[in-house]
């Protein structure tokens, strides 16, 4: 089933949905859109990844592609508990009412 | 081979046109509903170039497990029609004109990096089952998959401390 | 008796120990027991332990307890080492200062400016014994060292004791730091000694300083003078001892006349055998002495409070001793040291009965007509004093002093200038002693006694009177096998006579000029006569000097340094982190978006890199 692909047409693909998510991240002030193009911008590097995998048809590209995921897991899990916790004390999900880290 | 390419190019327009749905949405839910379509896209993609195991991993943990975690997020802190508002008065037009030059910028820079590649990079086009990934896996990668797990170990323990209700006044005293 | 000779340290530090721990807590008669009868109990070993060691006709007797540590070569144990040396200052600590503590059970007694001090006072003095033990009894440097340190920092406690007057703690830190000068030259010297010899050892490093080059027995010896100078306030380093008189009375007795003013004394008898290899360094011992006691002797002359009297006074008789070790009258010196232990202590003890029976009214010109109000101080005083300007024949001081002159006498070097200017001084001792006791003593009354006294003040007194008339008999045969023998000139010498009978003279005329027969107003009122008399008063000015050429100056030096030149290399430093971290936080917005950008702006650059290699 599997076909033969130029990988700079799947790498061009990858480079664009990160800079789409990379986009999301500058654009956005609510904290969920922000995390949800995070999760575009990992998966686009998995899709990378893949890529790099099917060109040598090596299983090491899908390795990588689930350390991201189990990584992705792990970002999702306590950035989700921080949206929680900002929602409750500042009473908004706007990012940059967390701002007191300032210089 | 244009036929394949189509194979290709299909689950990837999805996927670019989904994703932008996702960061323009005004409503979370919406935008939710983009994102699995985004995901579920890159998994068709996957499947193509022969990463069978990816590609059902992708469904099931990204556009199952961390989508459903989002959703609940979003109905527990009930973002109704008020946030949609708050939303649009965020997301006025000017703000997209700096990060959008930013990511043209970028754009431009790795499409041409990404185009002046070496010639002959075509994928081989052969699938990489399960069992391939399964013994490679447990083997050399054998250590990240360790450390992996020590990895969700600390996020769950961080998520379930995060996420009590209570935090701040547990600090009172 | 021997086999227990170490309790004679252990006891003082036991009975420390037991005051300090229970913090002023316990009843003050129980703190009298354990304070004075320490050091009681530790006299009484002594004495077993002396009496012993003299049947047993051994030259030494060490006592090793333990090492103390061991770094290579360097294997220092603590040993006391006793022979008769040691074995005079040993009876002189615990002898008198049992007599002393017992006075001060009573003078310290319900102490009007120190109620809650009895207990601390005890604790403090008792350390003071067992380091002055330590001193004495260390058969190693670094052990005497110890003991040297340990005695200094108990005469600063001590000195400070009455530590609500602030004035008391500058007296205190005085004395720590002007000692402290001498100290630093006697480590020095210990250092070298060491590095010269490889051992710290008394017994060896005398064994071995023959092997020394005499010019740096010469270093060592005077290093360890000017420690000997500190401690024992000779001049130039006497400045801290009239000050130290803030402390009181018993502190005085025992620290400031009878045994730690005189380490110094011991610290040059034990080191002997360095001395005997380095003439010139001898030669500066016995002109710090002779210095010393000039200047001392006419300043007491010019004193009002008695208690400086009795330091001048003190000055100048460490001065003899100090001439009698320079001019090689080894024995005679340390025997001088054993009766001005018991005499000066007499003194001290009985003006410290005066000055609490006229509540601590210490002015001389405002006692007067004490003598049949207070005959048992009176009496005390009198034989001190007599013992003091040696009374010939019937005091102790006499014999001593004796010694001293005419050994100087026979001196190859400036002897019978040594010897003329001891005379001169005692001739003033004479005067000043005389004038002390006829203006504190007779004439009208001043101020109304009220004589608390009971058996335990009046007791050590009478004790000591005896010692100071009956201790000149004492033979001190064991002192010269050790150390060589005194003189020998027979009394019927010119110098001989000159010597006893100058002293008499220097009674008589201050019988007759301070009981008003002989009229000399004119005199001392003279602009001269007043000038002579404010330059003794001020210790012949070396405090004003030492003001401006030291204290000042550091002062001045400190001032102008305030802001720390050389740390404004650092401060400039400092200033430009300061300057860059605060650029550098204005990039620190706290805003994610903010860093996002930035890094996105950073990915471009890499990009751009990794695009054009």
């Amino acid at each position: 089933m599997a076909i033969e692909v130029p990988v700079e047409h799947v790498l061009l693909v990858a480079a664009a949905l990160f800079l789409l998510g990379l986009l999301g991240v500058l654009v956005r002030r609510n904290i969920i859109f922000l995390l949800m193009s995070l999760e575009v911008m990992m998966n686009s590097a998995g899709l990378a990844f893949i890529a790099a995998g099917a060109k040598w048809g090596a299983p090491d590209g899908q390795i990588m592609f689930m350390l991201i995921l189990a990584l992705a897991a792990a970002e999702v899990a306590v950035a989700l508990g921080l949206v929680l916790q900002i929602s409750r004390r500042f009473d908004t999900l706007d990012v940059d009412a967390a701002s007191e880290l300032n210089g | 081979m244009t036929l394949d390419l189509a194979l290709f190019w299909i689950p990837a327009a999805v996927a670019l046109v989904a994703t932008g749905f996702v960061i323009t949405r005004k409503n979370a839910a919406h935008a939710l509903i983009y994102l699995v379509v985004s995901l579920l896209s890159v998994a068709v993609i996957f499947f193509v170039l022969g990463a069978p195991f990816a590609a059902a991993l992708e469904v099931v943990i990204y556009a199952g497990a961390i989508v459903v975690l989002f959703l609940f997020v979003v109905m527990m802190l009930n973002l109704g029609n008020t946030s949609v508002m708050r939303e649009s008065r965020w997301l006025r037009p000017g703000m997209w004109v700096g990060p959008a030059i930013l990511v043209s910028i970028l754009l431009i820079t790795m499409v041409y990096v990404i185009v002046g590649l070496p010639d002959a990079n075509v994928t081989k086009g052969e699938m990489v089952g399960p069992k391939a990934v399964g013994n490679e896996l447990f083997r050399p990668y054998l250590l990240a998959v360790e450390l992996a797990g020590f990895l969700l170990l600390a996020a769950l323990i961080g998520a379930y401390h995060l996420g009590r209700r209570y935090l701040e006044q547990r600090r009172e005293p | 008796m021997l086999d227990w000779f170490w309790l004679v340290p252990a006891l003082p530090l036991a009975g420390f120990f037991a005051l300090f721990v229970t913090e002023g807590k316990l009843p003050d008669r129980i703190v009298a027991a354990i304070g004075a009868g320490s050091i009681g109990l530790a006299a009484l070993v002594a004495l077993g332990a002396g009496m012993e060691f003299t049947q047993s006709g051994e030259a030494s007797y060490s006592q090793t307890l333990w090492t103390w540590m061991a770094v290579g070569n360097f294997t220092p144990s603590i040993t006391l080492y006793l022979d008769p040396l040691s074995l005079v200052m040993t009876g002189v600590i615990t002898g008198v200062g049992f007599l002393i503590h017992l006075f001060a059970t009573g003078y310290m007694w319900k102490d009007h400016q120190e109620p809650e001090g009895y207990s601390r006072f005890f604790a403090y003095m008792n350390l003071f014994v067992f380091a002055m033990l330590m001193l004495v009894l260390g058969d190693n440097l670094l052990v005497l060292f110890l003991g040297w340190e340990g005695v200094g920092l108990c005469s600063y406690l001590l000195i400070g004791f009455y530590h609500r007057d602030a004035e008391n703690g500058y007296a205190a830190r005085k004395a720590f730091v002007v000692t402290r000068v001498g100290d630093t030259l006697m480590a020095i010297g210990l250092f070298l000694l060491f590095r010269e010899l490889a051992t710290l050892d008394i017994q060896t490093a005398l064994g071995d300083a023959a092997q020394l080059d005499p010019g740096m027995a010469t270093a060592i010896g005077l290093l360890l003078l000017g420690g000997a100078v500190g401690k024992s306030a000779q001049v130039p380093l006497q400045t801290w001892l009239p000050d130290a008189m803030a402390g009181p009375t018993p502190v005085s007795a025992l620290i400031h006349a009878a045994t730690m003013v005189t380490a110094g004394v011991y610290l040059i008898a034990r080191m002997k055998g360095i001395y005997d290899l380095a003439p010139v360094a001898q030669f500066a011992v016995a002109i710090v002495g002779l210095v010393t006691l000039l200047i001392a002797s006419f300043t007491a002359l010019t004193q009002t409070d008695i208690k400086r009297i009795l330091a001048y006074s003190t000055m100048s008789q460490i001065g003899y001793m100090f001439m009698a070790l320079g001019v090689g009258a080894w024995s005679a010196g340390i025997f001088h040291l054993m009766t001005h232990a018991f005499f000066k202590a007499l003194l001290f003890l009985a003006s410290g009965s005066v000055i609490l029976a006229l509540h601590h009214e210490q002015d001389i010109f405002k006692m007067g007509g004490l003598w049949r109000k207070l005959p048992v101080p009176f009496w005390s005083m009198a034989i001190g004093s007599g013992a003091l300007v040696a009374l010939p024949f019937i005091t102790s001081g006499f014999f001593s002093k004796d010694a001293i002159l005419l050994t100087a006498w026979d001196h190859e070097n400036a002897g019978r200038w040594f010897w003329a200017g001891g005379v001169l001084a005692a001739f003033m001792t004479a005067l000043y002693t005389t004038r002390m006791m006829v203006v504190a003593f007779f004439g009208e009354t001043r101020t109304e006694p009220h004589d608390a006294s009971r058996i335990n003040m009046w007791g050590p007194l009478v004790v000591l009177a005896a010692l100071s008339i009956g201790g000149g008999w004492m033979t001190f045969s064991v002192l010269d096998d050790l150390l060589g023998a005194i003189s020998h000139i027979p009394h019927t010498h010119p110098a001989a006579l000159v010597t006893v009978a100058l002293p008499l003279a220097g009674i008589l005329l201050g019988w007759l000029v301070f009981s008003g027969r002989l009229r000399v107003g004119a005199l001392v009122e003279s602009p001269f006569g007043d000038a002579v008399r404010r330059f003794w008063q001020s210790g012949w000015a070396f405090d004003w000097v030492y003001d401006r050429v030291f204290v000042r100056p550091f002062l001045w030096v400190a001032r102008v340094n305030k802001r720390d030149v050389v740390d404004l290399l650092f401060r400039i430093t400092a200033a430009v982190t300061r300057g860059f971290h605060h650029i550098g936080a204005l990039t620190q917005t706290g805003r994610l978006r903010w860093y996002a950008a930035n890094m996105a702006i950073g990915l471009i650059v890499v990009v751009l890199i990794v695009a054009s290699v």
